[in-house]
């Protein structure tokens, strides 16, 4: 009896040993790897004070470091990687850049690499409501103090700034969501940009009664359903300009706002002219449909311009035209614009200060005519002081540019709200494919933004 | 008195490991399923959580999404593959082939299969719908249309876990004793009552495997749903683990943490009454 007791004490305590030593190893590593980062952040400390003081547009000391960037799969990025190759030549940084999926399976990884600590120096990732649901004062680094950061955009730096920390610089120029359409086939059928939802409608009807396909649907990808909705932001914000403030207090609600019901509606109307096979349709075909014109309208953010061009060149891509989405006022049409997604520094990452070298050069002159020589701009860029470049698409320089010159642009909800319902795309695909109402959307997107109310910890009374 | 052979010591590392590995989490997921947490912090919010399950279309569809996939599942494994067994244990030459190549769906991973399947589907491009065109059936939107997506998932479901219950029924129906068979033989029954009053009853102990087998498995079942669907089109085939991971993924951690603890009293509610109801059922 007794060797057996004591036999199992040993094997418990050779479990419970072999289970501390493992964790243990792990610690060993991390507080190795802490002290290394000290004595060399200390070190760069007096290099970085010195670089700050020089002038702002310099590239910086040439130091070698390699730093790793995470990347959904869906943004083009001959740019980022234009720029990465530059970085590499005048500042001596490597980029790796990784790529995850993108949609909510993105977010899961993010969040859940972010949680386990395991992310990659440099994240790229969304700026407005979904940042601040990734907590980014325990992740990001706040760059709130650097130079480069009074060059941003006061409204994209609004978007990555929580609490008055700013955590990131922009990824790209803006884009809008708005309505792309095949100016060929607009020819064709003599049909003018419509100044009213009605007219878009019957635009799509002479289309579909003609025997093409009036609007592309991507729904196989759901985000994509999404733009149609949140693409109507400046005509909800029009006639309500305290939506936004009102609906994170809980007091206005999608359901019970018209203007902000009426995007549903709008939503629901979309229905009949979608493509043959919308449901099975992704982003990349629908991209495809639209240069090629088998389809001659595609709710869709500009940066689809970026992936046409990158497929089949300048001559395609200045085939499509963007308007922005109709309201029920001819007299007041607006863009809805889209900051970019951002970079953010990884504030566990022992590489700060490489970060923001590489950041500073990123917002620099040089890189951003890097980018735009490989990318052209889907919209207007974030940095104040850098004008479009001569061969940007059409759409952009003369379509978008004429909404922004009138100052008829607004930012999307994202942007002015931290309530976005995380089912979003499957309410917008459910009532795009005509299985709900607008109004019955319009209510199930409310129970949904409640739900995410919860978890913000705002005091909503339903 | 040594009816013990071995000390209650023996027990202690086994133990150790299933209180720290099963029970700890178990309790401390009930206690996070009441809170809104984030993994540093958490509010302590009662039982809106589960409130929330219940009353929200979007969640309270997978509630009942989960209990048709599962008894449809199970229903049809149970009957297809009792009579892919019967003809697999019957007097076949290619019987070894035949039965690989039965089992062989089951060996590939369930995420392979979903996206082969999803490819098949597809509504103008899938093999499925052109091999209908040939014959001059319209094409039917297998994966789109809400109300025929969550039945092409289940037949999908079947096709792959039907070999494993098929093996399951092949050892059951060849344990059965020859000579009940003789007897009955001799006493003049035919091939169809020897099935219903020998094979039938005395492979019970074989189907009651499968049932709780197949109907656990269903109600867990979410990688092949993702795969194929995403939970969508829309809502239409959100299970409750499918569902659990999209909370997830948008970072609600209790309400994920209540669906889950949802889920496990489902099943838990569910199968437990059904086992025991089946071994009661039992041939000695």
């Amino acid at each position: 009896m007794k060797r057996t007791k004591i036999m199992s004490i040993i094997v418990a305590a050779a479990l419970s040993v072999t289970m501390l030593a493992s964790c243990a190893t792990t610690t060993a590593t991390t507080t190795a790897e802490a002290t290394a980062a000290a004595e060399t952040t200390k070190a760069a400390t007096d290099t970085t004070v010195a670089e700050t003081t020089a002038a702002a547009d310099t590239a910086g000391e040439y130091k070698e470091a390699t730093l790793t960037l995470l990347i959904d799969s869906d943004q083009p990025l001959a740019g980022l990687e234009a720029v990465c190759a530059l970085a590499k030549e005048k500042l001596g940084i490597t980029v790796e850049i990784e790529t995850r999926l993108g949609g909510s399976d993105g977010d899961n990884i993010v969040k859940t690499r972010l949680a386990s600590g395991d992310m990659a120096d440099l994240c790229v990732y969304n700026s407005g409501a979904l940042l601040s649901a990734l907590n980014p004062t325990e992740y990001f680094i706040d760059i709130s103090g650097q130079d480069f950061v009074s060059k941003l955009d006061d409204t994209y730096k609004g978007t990555v700034t929580i609490d008055s920390k700013t955590y990131g610089i922009p990824v790209s120029s803006t884009q809008a969501g708005a309505v792309l359409y095949n100016k060929e086939m607009y020819a064709k059928y003599n049909l003018t940009v419509p100044k009213t939802w009605d007219e878009f409608i019957a635009n799509c009807q002479v289309l579909k009664d003609a025997g093409e396909t009036a609007l592309i649907g991507a729904f196989a990808d759901s985000w994509t359903s999404q733009v149609a909705f949140l693409g109507d932001n400046y005509n909800v914000i029009s006639a309500a300009p305290n939506f936004p403030a009102d609906l994170e207090a809980g007091t206005a609600k999608y359901a019970s706002t018209p203007s902000a019901l009426r995007s549903w509606e709008k939503l629901a109307e979309t229905t009949p002219f979608y493509n043959k096979d919308y449901l099975a349709t992704t982003y990349d075909d629908a991209c495809d449909m639209l240069a090629n014109g088998e389809g001659a309208h595609w709710f869709m953010l500009t940066m689809a311009l970026s992936n046409i061009y990158g497929l089949y060149g300048n001559d395609v891509v200045n085939n499509i035209g963007v308007f922005a989405i109709p309201g029920d006022d001819a007299s007041d049409n607006g863009l809805t614009v889209w900051m970019p997604s951002s970079i953010y520094g990884n504030r566990n990452s022992d590489k700060a200060e490489d970060i923001i070298r590489f950041m500073q050069f990123y917002v620099s002159d040089e890189a951003l005519n890097t980018y735009a020589a490989t990318i052209l701009p889907d919209g207007p860029y974030c940095v104040k002081g850098y004008s479009l470049p001569d061969n940007a698409y059409q759409a952009v320089a003369k379509d978008m540019q004429a909404y922004f010159d009138a100052g008829k642009t607004g930012t999307a909800l994202e942007f002015m709200t931290s309530v976005k319902g995380a089912d979003c795309p499957a309410i917008c695909v459910e009532c795009g494919t005509g299985q709900t109402t607008g109004a019955e959307a319009a209510a199930k997107y409310d129970e949904d933004c409640y739900k995410q109310a919860i978890q913000l910890g705002l005091d909503w009374a339903e | 008195m040594n009816c013990k052979k071995y000390s209650t010591w023996f027990v202690v590392p086994a133990l150790a490991i299933f209180t720290l590995f099963f029970l700890i989490p178990m309790i401390s997921s009930l206690f996070f399923s009441m809170t809104v947490w984030n993994f540093d912090s958490f509010t302590f919010n009662g039982v809106k959580n589960f409130e929330l399950f219940f009353t929200d279309d979007s969640l309270s569809i997978g509630i009942k999404n989960t209990i048709v996939y599962a008894v449809l599942t199970c229903l049809l494994k149970v009957i297809l593959a009792f009579l892919i067994a019967i003809f697999l244990t019957g007097k076949i030459k290619t019987k070894n082939f035949l039965r690989s190549v039965v089992f062989f769906p089951n060996l590939v991973s369930t995420v392979a299969v979903g996206i082969t399947f999803s490819a098949l589907m597809h509504p103008s491009k899938g093999l499925i719908n052109k091999v209908l065109e040939f014959i001059n059936i319209p094409a039917v939107d297998w994966l789109g249309n809400t109300n025929l997506a969550l039945f092409s998932v289940i037949a999908t479901d079947v096709w792959k876990g039907v070999g494993i219950a098929t093996v399951i029924y092949i050892a059951g129906i060849q344990s059965i004793d020859r000579s009940y068979y003789e007897a009955a033989a001799i006493d003049g029954a035919t091939g169809w009552e020897q099935l219903k009053c020998i094979t039938l009853p005395l492979v019970r102990p074989a189907m009651n495997s499968v049932i709780i087998l197949a109907f656990i498995g269903g109600m867990r079942s979410f990688d092949l749903i993702w795969a194929m669907t995403g939970g969508g089109p829309g809502f239409a085939t959100d299970v409750m683990a499918s569902i659990i991971y999209k909370q997830y993924a948008a970072g609600y951690y209790g309400l994920s943490t209540a669906g889950n603890v949802i889920m496990f009293v489902l099943i838990a509610g569910l199968a437990y009454p059904l086992q025991k109801y089946l071994l009661s059922k039992e041939v000695r």
